[in-house]
């Protein structure tokens, strides 16, 4: 299906079906929320499409997900946070899931009936993720998890967590699992961050029982898994944090009394060119490129481009993330952490100079 | 690779060793002889980036920014027409080598006291082209230079300071480039002339600081380069005006156009 043609019959159904947002403005509400807009979509097929068969999908090109995703988070249908967790640990599943489990959950997680986590850093291992030490050992045909997460956004709404263990040392000593966040030993505390909203939580894992069958690929497989996942987050996932960005910027736009042309025009230019850039990168994923450190690059470009724009907000609306509960005083102290989530700024660059610009160990 | 990429590997090919071989008025000679006013006229989406980075990248010059803004203006080519420059001022490129008071002294742009308006989102493109090419000649002399030079008993290229400043110039550059490569309409040529030159002038600062003492001096080839992004910057609007005018305009609206889309 041609995606000008898809976009056109999105734009026109979700015309007629109304998906706004209800009054509640909480987190809870904001999952409750997307897992409405997911499941009128799945029922409808929308959310289908760019999918696999073999997990529920309809197939197609992944560019036609980045087009879903792009009008309901540019029509405020949803939060691209929580969404984002879909894009990501869907393709996960479907590369290192065995085939029948992949059919089995996916469809939970597409349809908005789940939503999942990613267990990934450690209070010990962030920007050096392969230092995890969360301990994964053989029990017969199971196996023993017992450690500790930190920062597995929505756990405390998740159904499922992708979760890296150590089964031996090294980079190559790293296993994932699928794991039902209904296990016993599982505790689940959300942290109190700066910007009042809970969505990142620490995870007890305290003998916790895997069976050997929810091992996602071999052992050893899990920092390859981790690496294959980062293109995922920088393609389709970035497509709708884009057009969410863009709506922020049409309020300011609105909003500012007066503002400088100059400010305005700088944000303007941040975003056109992550958007320039992030299109170039979901048009090489659709032409069956594999992604690699070169999307980097869209990971500075975006982080720059989001601290610029609340960084312009606040300029231009003095006063209001100071004085008065807006969405802007939230959304400008959740801007300060781009820089460090998904791997920091100075991550970023180290492999930026280490890959493409080929420098030689630091 | 196909018939088109090997076609245009190959015109890429000749462009550059001209390039290599000549520049000013000589290489505007022989980019005709090559056929570049009939590649401007046939196919000017794949002509003019191409030969415009390979200027910036060879550190070559030629007065074909008029032939662009001519041609968008439908127009004879092959002349000169005034150009706008920062500050309301206006510029003309002469096609000969009669060179003037221009930072960039290579360069034979003078000060006229009039000029018409012109169509310039084609020619801003060119200019973003030649920008980005300029801004990827720096980054590899800085990069030859932090690779070769030892300090504290190692390369440069190893300390983390220096290997940001060179991951960020990488960064503008192909952001830049992504704006050019999406560029079609007015706005999006002037915001892709805007993400060039602050590109270059990101690669400028970060490039002459790797450099250290010998990106100073005229003997290392970074000044040419330094002073041509400065006047390629300036001309048909500098990114600081070109970002003032791209501000005004969503005002105007009251929204961000989303020039691109999947």
């Amino acid at each position: 299906m041609a995606v000008a043609e898809f976009r056109t019959g999105l734009r026109a159904w979700l015309d007629r079906h109304d998906l706004t947002p209800g009054p509640d403005h909480t987190l809870e509400g904001h999952i409750a929320q997307l897992s409405r807009v997911h499941k009128a979509l799945y029922d409808a097929g929308w959310m289908r499409y760019g999918w696999p068969v073999e997990v529920g999908g309809l197939g197609g090109p992944p560019i036609l997900r980045a087009v879903v995703g792009e009008e309901v988070v540019g029509r405020n249908l949803a939060e691209p946070g929580p969404y984002s967790m879909v894009e990501v640990l869907a393709p996960t599943l479907i590369d290192y899931a065995p085939a029948r489990l992949a059919a089995e959950m996916v469809p939970r997680l597409l349809s908005g009936e789940e939503q999942w986590c990613q267990g990934f850093s450690e209070p010990g291992a962030g920007s050096d993720l392969a230092s995890l030490a969360t301990r994964a050992t053989p029990r017969g045909d199971d196996w023993a998890v017992n450690g500790q997460k930190v920062w597995t956004s929505f756990a405390q709404y998740s159904a499922r967590c992708v979760l890296l263990t150590r089964t031996s040392p090294g980079h190559n000593g790293i296993t994932a699992f699928f794991v039902d966040m209904d296990s016993p030993g599982i505790t689940v505390r959300p942290l109190r961050t700066m910007h009042g909203v809970d969505e990142f939580c620490e995870v007890y894992l305290d003998d916790v029982v895997v069976p050997g069958k929810r091992m996602l690929g071999r052992p050893g497989d899990g920092w390859r898994l981790a690496m294959d996942l980062l293109p995922h987050e920088r393609s389709t996932c970035f497509w709708q944090r884009i057009a969410y960005l863009y709506t922020r910027f049409d309020r300011l736009v609105a909003e500012a009394q007066n503002p400088d042309d100059s400010d305005l025009g700088a944000a303007y230019l941040a975003l056109h060119t992550l958007r320039c850039r992030s299109r170039a990168t979901q048009h090489r994923l659709a032409d069956g490129a594999r992604l690699g450190p070169e999307t980097s690059i869209d990971k500075v470009l975006l982080a720059t481009a989001e601290q610029h724009l609340y960084d312009t907000a606040r300029d231009l609306l003095p006063g209001t993330v100071e004085l008065d509960e807006s969405p802007w005083r939230t959304e400008f102290l959740y801007s300060r952490a781009a820089t460090i989530y998904g791997g920091t700024a100075e991550i970023q660059r180290n492999i930026i100079a280490r890959r493409l610009l080929d420098l030689g160990a630091g | 690779m196909t018939v088109d990429d090997q076609a245009r590997a190959l015109l890429a090919q000749a462009v550059r060793k001209t390039m290599d071989a000549v520049s000013g008025h000589p290489l505007d000679q022989a980019l005709v002889e090559l056929g570049w006013l009939d590649m401007l006229d046939e196919m000017p989406e794949i002509a003019t980036p191409l030969v415009f980075k390979l200027l910036g990248e060879t550190g070559a010059h030629a007065p074909l920014l008029n032939d662009v803004v001519l041609h968008a203006a439908g127009r004879p080519v092959g002349a000169t027409v005034p150009l706008p420059f920062a500050g309301g001022a206006w510029v003309v490129w002469e096609r000969g080598d009669n060179l003037g008071a221009t930072l960039d002294g290579e360069l034979p742009i003078h000060r006229v006291t009039v000029g018409a308006p012109v169509p310039l989102a084609a020619g801003r493109r060119a200019l973003g082209w030649w920008l980005a090419g300029t801004a990827r000649a720096m980054l590899a002399l800085a990069r030859s230079h932090a690779l070769d030079r030892v300090q504290f008993g190692r390369k440069v290229a190893s300390f983390q300071a220096v290997r940001h400043r060179l991951a960020e110039t990488l960064v503008g550059i192909e952001g830049a480039e992504a704006t050019l490569a999406a560029a079609a309409d007015e706005l999006g040529c002037l915001l892709a002339k805007a993400a060039a030159g602050q590109a270059a002038l990101t690669a400028a600062r970060h490039c002459q600081q790797v450099l250290g003492g010998i990106g100073f001096t005229a003997e290392h080839d970074l000044h040419r380069h330094v002073r041509r992004t400065l006047v390629l910057d300036a001309l048909l609007g500098s990114s600081r005006e070109l970002i003032r005018q791209a501000g005004a305009a969503v005002r105007a609206q009251g929204s961000a156009p989303r020039l691109v889309s999947l």
